[in-house]
């Protein structure tokens, strides 16, 4: 019928919640999995209809040869979402324990935490007691390693046990229950700001990031370090040099997702200091950096369905072709392929979408 | 003796529709109204590029009398890409909808989409700045959370701020009247806040707020402005954005985009922009069932002077928001 959406591709399982972007929101969904049919293990087929609620899904699940059996799940289904707006967030999520040491950092959750790789989650009310606790952290987008159902890391180490960077431990601490949540969608636009946990000095300056920043090579970049961090050297403006201008890096390599290298000779400059004890003084904020231009003169553009945006772990735009750095929105809609039913990471499933026109 | 009563003789007709429609809530759209305009040409590719030239090295140190020049400089310059993006929504209307109810479907349908349109833009334009513009957090207030509900100080900080970073200020001020309660207004930053700390503005009152009414004359001042706090005008709308319970005490965290002319800039593409498109049943089929009624939109957005602009973030001094 005219008013139909339908579409059908394959994507390769995260292992967990896994986004499928469609210029639709769905209302039904179904995939299968080869995969584990073959390995007689796990999830061979699921589906959804959207009168099942978001979070649902019926599965089969193969356990050994022709003993298939089909059940329902109330969580950990497919969920259809429409990322348009900031600041929107997953559960509250109570933590047990957030223990300092070496990065990367742990944090353990009361329950199953649900994240994966790539997720960006926010910490509040991490306090211990008046002085002690994870205070520092809090505020602060962090993207999340997997442990396990209750485990995460995030890539920051409070070895130093500086003040409000010492461990958090839920049953003793002073009228409050931490917490994190999901920043369900952190990448709506790019590129951005990105808060800074290191930074080593030297002829050029390599700044690692809470969560992905999204710079690419030649993206130009500000910084905005309060003075308790110390690098306020590398701080765009004031220029003591040109009066008002603003003093800009490039960014000459990637290493990954959360580090880059800029081409400013930082050699001498005040050193970087974080965890800081004073993280939580009122109106500290986090150090930041920030695109603010590019340095390409043409050519070097993306090409159909690039670039890639760390979202849910690394999926493209739906955008055409851009030039690399240019500011670019990555607002999207589709459905996610949750962890219970997702498989074993590397998968490949094959999945159906519809959108019914009477419901 | 018989009366005749609506019981035995009911009305033929039973309902009647109000002459007019209800209103809508609407949110203020504010930020729109700060961003610099530009039009991205049509066949112009899909990146409207901006180019800042960069201030050259005043020539401070004086010839002497060896008759040789000093070095030439490069001119150097910045560039700033964006890639426009397309937007749309609609709806399919069956023609029985539209022969058969009495009011205007058609007609309140188009109001809805345009003002969805519009506040599409607004949207896409508030959470771009909330993921490109850098912060500084409120630290003037004393609720004791990071950051702090606003005290007049981060006022002054985040103006001193883009004083230093040579920004330009919207308004020029508003000389004083001598006209009982009213202050004279500096020249001013525009301020994009949240309704729900319009109390801790007017808690303000007295050291530093000056409410909109106090104002020697109203008359340049938006629907949308709530007051001013030294050289910042505040405009307030229930959709600034707001982050909840993310703050270091698990309050909400309101983020307050303060910034001066040319700070952000938003993109049409020409000849594209609002787009309201009616397609006849006689389009939809073989039996021409169904309208639709549909709007489309092309924008883009870019920070083009990042030294212009400060989301200042903050708490509230209590956190309860009645519904």
């Amino acid at each position: 019928m005219e008013y139909d959406r339908q579409a059908q591709g394959q994507v390769t399982s995260l292992g967990g919640a896994t986004p499928v972007m469609l210029p639709f929101i769905p209302s039904y969904i179904e995939i299968s999995n080869p995969a584990r049919a073959t390995a007689v293990n796990g999830v061979t087929r699921a589906w959804w209809l959207s009168e099942m609620g978001n979070g649902t899904a019926m599965r089969t699940t193969t356990v050994a040869g022709p003993t298939d059996g089909t059940s329902y799940i109330a969580t950990t289904g497919f969920e259809a979402f429409i990322a348009y707006s900031a600041k929107l967030y997953g559960p509250i999520l109570p933590i047990t324990t957030v223990t300092a040491g070496a990065a990367p950092t742990v944090v353990v959750c009361a329950g199953n935490h649900n994240l994966v790789t790539g997720d960006v989650v926010v910490f509040t009310n991490l306090t211990q007691t008046a002085t002690t606790g994870m205070q520092g952290l809090s505020g602060i987008p962090w993207v999340v390693t997997y442990i396990n159902a209750t485990n995460f890391s995030i890539n920051i180490d409070t070895s130093a046990g500086a003040t409000f960077f010492t461990t958090y431990n839920s049953g003793a601490a002073i009228d409050n229950t931490g917490s994190c949540k999901k920043i369900l969608y952190p990448f709506l636009y790019a590129p951005g700001v990105a808060d800074i946990s290191a930074i080593a000095l030297g002829a050029q300056t390599t700044v690692t990031t809470t969560s992905p920043h999204n710079f690419v090579v030649g993206q130009e970049v500000a910084f905005r370090i309060p003075a308790p961090y110390g690098t306020v050297q590398l701080n765009s403006l004031p220029n003591i040099t040109i009066p008002g201008s603003p003093v800009y890096g490039y960014v000459t390599a990637v290493n990954s997702a959360v580090q880059i290298v800029v081409n400013i000779n930082s050699t001498g400059y005040t050193a970087f200091t974080y965890p800081l004890t004073a993280r939580v003084l009122a109106g500290l904020a986090a150090p930041q950096i920030l695109a603010v231009g590019d340095n390409n003169s043409g050519s070097n553009q993306f090409g159909y369905l690039s670039p890639i945006i760390p979202t849910f772990g690394g999926a493209h735009t739906i955008n055409g072709p851009a030039i690399a750095g240019a500011y670019l929105n990555n607002s999207a809609m589709g459905f996610i392929i949750g962890s219970g039913v997702a498989g074993t990471a590397g998968d490949a499933i094959m999945w159906r979408a519809c959108l019914a026109p009477i419901r | 003796m018989s009366i005749t009563t609506t019981g035995n003789l009911g009305p033929l007709i039973l309902q009647s529709l109000a002459p007019a429609m209800l209103y809508v809530p609407t949110p203020t759209m504010n930020t729109i109204v700060f961003a610099d305009k530009v039009s991205m040409p049509a066949n112009g590719g899909t990146i409207c590029r901006f180019m800042r030239p960069r201030a050259l090295q005043p020539p401070t140190v004086q010839l002497g009398n060896s008759g040789i020049d000093p070095p030439a400089q490069v001119p150097q310059r910045d560039i700033i890409d964006a890639q426009m993006a397309f937007f749309g929504t609609g709806c399919i209307i069956n023609e029985q909808v539209i022969l058969q109810d009495q009011e205007g479907v058609l007609a309140w349908v188009s109001e809805r989409l345009a003002v969805a349109m519009r506040q599409a833009e607004d949207l896409i334009l508030r959470d771009y700045i909330l993921s490109a513009a850098s912060q500084i957090a409120a630290g003037g207030g004393t609720n004791g959370d990071n950051p702090t509900n606003l005290g007049v100080t981060d006022f002054s900080l985040v103006a001193a701020t883009l004083d230093t970073n040579n920004a330009y200020k919207f308004m020029s001020g508003i000389e004083g009247d001598n006209r009982f309660g009213t202050g004279p207004v500096r020249s001013c930053y525009a301020m994009l806040s949240s309704t729900e700390i319009q109390p801790d503005f007017d808690s303000l009152v007295g050291a530093g707020f000056l409410s909109q009414w106090n104002y020697p004359t109203n008359t340049n001042a938006l629907p949308s402005e709530y007051g001013s706090v030294y050289n910042i005008r505040i405009f307030t709308s229930s959709e600034a954005p707001v982050a909840r319970n993310a703050s270091m005490n698990g309050r909400d965290v309101y983020y307050n985009t303060v910034c001066g002319k040319q700070a952000y800039t938003h993109i049409n593409q020409d000849g594209y922009s609002m787009n309201l498109i009616y397609r006849d049943p006689y389009y939809s089929g073989m039996l021409a069932q169904n309208a639709t009624l549909a709007v489309k939109f092309a924008q883009s957005q870019a920070i083009t002077q990042d030294t212009a602009i400060r989301q200042l973030i903050c708490t509230r001094a209590g956190n309860a928001v009645n519904p």
